[in-house]
């Protein structure tokens, strides 16, 4: 199957995995999956060596003819991924320690009359929005300016909380 | 390749927008790889799959645009078609990644100030985070 014509799914499934990309002018590309473009197909590699600068290269997806996975990915190898390529999303906490940052902000808004729920990883107030990981002030969302401007200065003044960066 | 410094005037001007149009081309590729999924789906089952399918496509396609963010700027070495390779510095790429704007492309004949690249000449571009 042509690789351009995969699907999101299909693309997804190489998504943290090292892989050897083949390309119509027979050369090979190795990296870790950060992502295939769904417009272009293209992927692009992350190759972390040691002592040298973490590199990045985008194989254009008219020109990749193979894709081969030679050792799948970890939730590690995904968290040094995301620090090295999403740098405002890196998430340094655990399971653990997320688990804990969640449920003491659900903690402090309820002590704050806030009607909150858990809904997963995420934490939902009054149908009207949520607090994704790691729950800081930035992490709340919704249509509502009233009650987002309420729940972030709730969420930055609670007890306990980290200084931001 | 000494004196690469020398700029090079442009050859050729890339195209601009169709003046008569709206901007959406029903015969790019994005539309017709969107178009199936932008059709509402008859039955609930097909739908919630059609949601994960969205899903995938836009996580995949936020991080393609956020790698492209981190390459804006840099340095970046294009490998083409018969081994060449060129170095330039990477700018923008279009919505649907068909053509590259470059600026200080080196090659053979000097420093190209501004440049497009066709994509589909090029099949790999490498930078340092």
């Amino acid at each position: 199957m042509q690789w351009s014509a995969g699907s999101p799914r299909y693309w997804h499934e190489f998504v943290n995995h090292e892989v050897c990309v083949t390309t119509a002018d027979q050369q090979r590309f190795e990296g870790r999956v950060f992502t295939v473009d769904p417009v272009s197909a293209s992927v692009v590699l992350l190759s972390v060596q040691e002592s040298e600068r973490p590199s990045v290269r985008v194989i254009l997806g008219h020109a990749v003819t193979d894709v081969q996975i030679l050792r799948r990915g970890t939730e590690e190898t995904e968290r040094q991924m995301k620090s090295v390529l999403l740098p405002d999303r890196a998430q340094s906490l655990s399971a653990e320690e997320l688990k804990s940052r969640r449920e003491s902000v659900r903690l402090w808004l309820e002590q704050n009359r806030v009607p909150v729920t858990e809904d997963g990883e995420v934490l939902r107030v009054a149908n009207a929005l949520t607090i994704s990981a790691p729950y800081r002030p930035g992490d709340c969302s919704s249509a509502n300016e009233i009650i987002l401007s309420r729940v972030q200065s709730l969420v930055e003044s609670r007890p306990g909380a980290e200084a931001p960066p | 390749m000494s004196g690469m410094k020398t700029p090079v005037s442009v050859l050729r001007l890339p195209r601009g927008p169709e003046p008569n149009s709206r901007g959406f081309d029903p015969t790019s590729p994005r539309f017709i790889a969107l178009c199936p999924t932008t059709l509402p789906s008859s039955s609930s089952s097909s739908g919630s799959a059609d949601e994960e399918e969205q899903r995938l496509r836009a996580e995949l396609r936020e991080r393609f645009l956020r790698t492209l963010l981190l390459m804006t700027g840099k340095r970046v070495r294009f490998d083409m078609h018969e081994h060449v390779r060129v170095h330039a510095r990477f700018g923008a790429s279009d919505i649907d990644v068909l053509n590259l704007q470059v600026c200080d492309l080196e090659t053979p004949l000097g420093v190209q100030r501004e440049a497009l690249l066709r994509s589909q000449d090029v099949i790999a571009c490498s930078f340092e985070v």
